[in-house]
């Protein structure tokens, strides 16, 4: 039928031309277009279908062994008020909020001066500094548990929120990479005009690049947020009683306890925990792909 | 040192760039960053490599020494204990890292590609719920997984049963064991291959396909000879760091199967363990902080050569002149 199209009169060929959606598809275009949809359609229920076992764990009373349905027989808030009531819930999202919204602005603060500085100015090791910083942070992290904890002992800081946040205050290299790239996708003139106009260094980095690497700024914060719900090694080390856990050692102990007793716990935790963070990271998608291949097109 | 800063700072400024700089303002801007990753990165790894070259461990707590390279020539000696331990590990690690690495990209290579199709009008919403794993913090769905994948309780064996799959042993057999690794694994990592490879997909310049359809190309070998050679180098630099990644993945395997099942010949290691998971073990469990020390250094340096390579042959970091 499209092979009709193209060898009709020239005025019917221009009008195909402008309505290229409207013309009836190839015969292997269309199937090749179902043919994906439903193969997409088979990859998504895959990918989701474990989180809503999730959700229905999460609103299934009963709390014992798995439900053979797909829905829970008797949906109920048990398990949600079982955790508020029965368990310390609540202060362990409070702590996860504390660390995780005070390290991403740390994180975003200290990546953001060390970037710009990597970005536009000079200094001694600025070529190879930070690939050199980047290789050494890839030794094992945890390794350095015994030598951070034998210090905080000394020190009398064990168990301490603030000290765990102290630490995850950590500069990344690779964060400090990841942003440089965009900032040198910045155009120089917009430094140079400022420059001239008689604008100081901190001025440059306040008032032009940073409202202008906004989008990035917000995907790093997003990351370490996420980042930090799910640092449990350094948690395990530090924190140590049940009213300074972080939402990671508390839903650990959930599912390293009783497992059959608190499935339905932990499910209820997972989805309040996840909740937010997913709603959140949706709302950043559209910056995500182009932050991580910003260097590459600018 | 700050002699020599001045003097080539200086050099610097007068060649190349219009703006001058002082680089003392430079030093101000990376002292947080600099500071924190010398006392919380560097010391720690400084300390941890020398005690890879003393018998520190729970039975030399308070009197150890220095014992050289012995604790690296145990590691590739068949005849000591330490052997046993890490040259199985070590394969596991390395068969985990690139069957993991491999096939996260080509899934998420594969649904970009399907994705990236124009007629699809809806592939927006595919690519949002598409995403979602990786939005979900890691420790959270590994640890979900754990739950759903349990033999008797999980909500997976009780799917299956639905349709006569009697229950499978997926965290107990040491190849189910293996597989269940590498397959939370892909769940966790498809999305963040995908989302790049989209990027990737876009950033290919759409001149080139006309030009390809007037000299008469057909789909495939637009396909093949145009989109196939840009993802390609687009995302090489992203494929070493992901096997970086996987080689270290201590989350993936520790909060999922806790290393197990274990192996009948020797008690430090289980079957899905990878160095990084059987360090930590090692570390806590055991207190053997020497033989920790020696295997994380040698993770350590596969990791960074990869690195290196990596960044020398990608480019990644090659200098834009100012």
């Amino acid at each position: 039928m499209s092979a009709n199209v193209s060898k009709a009169g020239s005025a019917d060929s221009l009008q195909s031309r402008m309505r290229p959606f409207r013309r009836t598809l190839p015969r292997y275009e269309l199937v090749g277009l179902w043919g994906s949809r439903v193969f997409i359609w088979c990859v998504i229920l895959v990918v989701l279908a474990p989180i809503w076992f999730v959700i229905e764990a999460a609103f299934n009373p009963s709390n014992a062994y798995f439900s053979l349905g797909l829905f829970p027989s008797h949906p109920s808030f048990a398990n949600f008020t079982y955790l508020f009531q029965q368990t310390n819930f609540g202060v362990w999202v409070r702590n996860s909020a504390v660390v995780g919204l005070t390290v991403g602005i740390g994180q975003v603060a200290v990546t953001s001066l060390a970037s710009f500085a990597f970005s536009r100015l000079r200094f001694w090791g600025r070529k190879y500094g930070l690939m050199v910083l980047i290789i050494l942070q890839m030794f094992p992290n945890f390794l350095a548990l015994a030598a951070i904890y034998t210090a905080l002992a000394k020190l009398n800081l064990i168990n301490q929120l603030w000290v765990y946040i102290l630490i995850l205050m950590g500069g990344s290299a690779f964060n400090i990479w990841l942003l440089k790239r965009f900032f040198d996708s910045i155009p120089r003139e917009l430094d140079e005009a400022a420059f001239v106009d008689g604008a100081t260094v901190w001025q440059r980095f306040t008032r032009i690049i940073l409202p202008l690497s906004t989008p990035m700024l917000v995907v790093i914060f997003i990351f370490t947020l996420i980042g930090t719900f799910s640092e449990y090694v350094l948690a395990g080390t530090i924190l140590e009683t049940p009213n300074n856990y972080t939402l990671a050692l508390g839903m650990y102990g959930f599912i390293s306890g009783q497992f059959g007793q608190n499935w339905g716990y932990f499910a209820a935790g997972a989805l309040l925990a996840a909740l937010p963070l997913a709603v959140t990271f949706g709302l950043v998608q559209r910056f995500i792909a182009s932050g991580l291949m910003g260097g590459v097109k600018g | 040192m700050a002699q020599l800063a001045t003097t080539q700072a200086a050099q610097g400024v007068g060649k190349k760039v219009a703006v001058p700089h002082k680089p003392f303002v430079a030093y101000g801007f990376l002292a947080p960053a600099i500071l924190s990753i010398s006392v919380l990165s560097l010391a720690p790894m400084a300390y941890a490599i020398y005690i890879a070259f003393t018998n520190f461990s729970a039975t030399h707590f308070l009197k150890y020494q220095w014992v050289g390279l012995a604790n690296f020539i145990a590691l590739f000696n068949p005849k000591d204990p330490l052997f046993s331990v890490f040259i199985p590990t070590l394969e596991w690690t390395f068969l985990f890292a690139i069957v993991a690495t491999a096939v996260n990209y080509f899934v998420g290579l594969l649904l970009a590609v399907i994705l990236s199709n124009r007629l699809m009008r809806e592939s927006a919403l595919y690519r949002s719920l598409l995403i979602i794993p990786w939005a979900v913090p890691g420790l959270i769905s590994i640890l979900a997984w754990q739950g759903l994948l349990n033999q008797n309780y999980g909500q997976i064996n009780g799917f299956l049963h639905n349709f006569g799959i009697p229950a499978i042993n997926w965290l107990g057999s040491p190849i189910w064991a293996r597989i269940s690794v590498l397959m939370v694994n892909l769940w966790a990592g498809f999305p963040f291959m995908m989302t790049a490879s989209l990027g990737a997909l876009q950033a290919v310049p759409s001149e080139l396909y006309e030009a390809a359809a007037i000299d008469g190309a057909s789909k495939f070998e637009q396909f093949r000879y145009i989109t196939l050679p840009h993802i390609w180098q687009l995302s090489l630099p992203l494929l070493i760091p992901s096997f970086a990644y996987n080689f270290n993945n201590f989350n993936a395997v520790y909060l999922l199967t806790g290393g197990g099942p274990p192996r009948p010949t020797n008690m430090f290691v289980g079957y899905t363990d990878i160095l990084a998971s059987a360090a930590y073990k090692m570390t806590l469990t055991y207190n053997l902080y020497d033989w920790a020390a020696a295997i994380s250094v040698v993770l350590f340096i596969v990791v960074a050569v990869l690195s290196w390579l990596n960044m020398r042959f990608t480019q990644s970091f090659k200098e834009d002149v100012v």
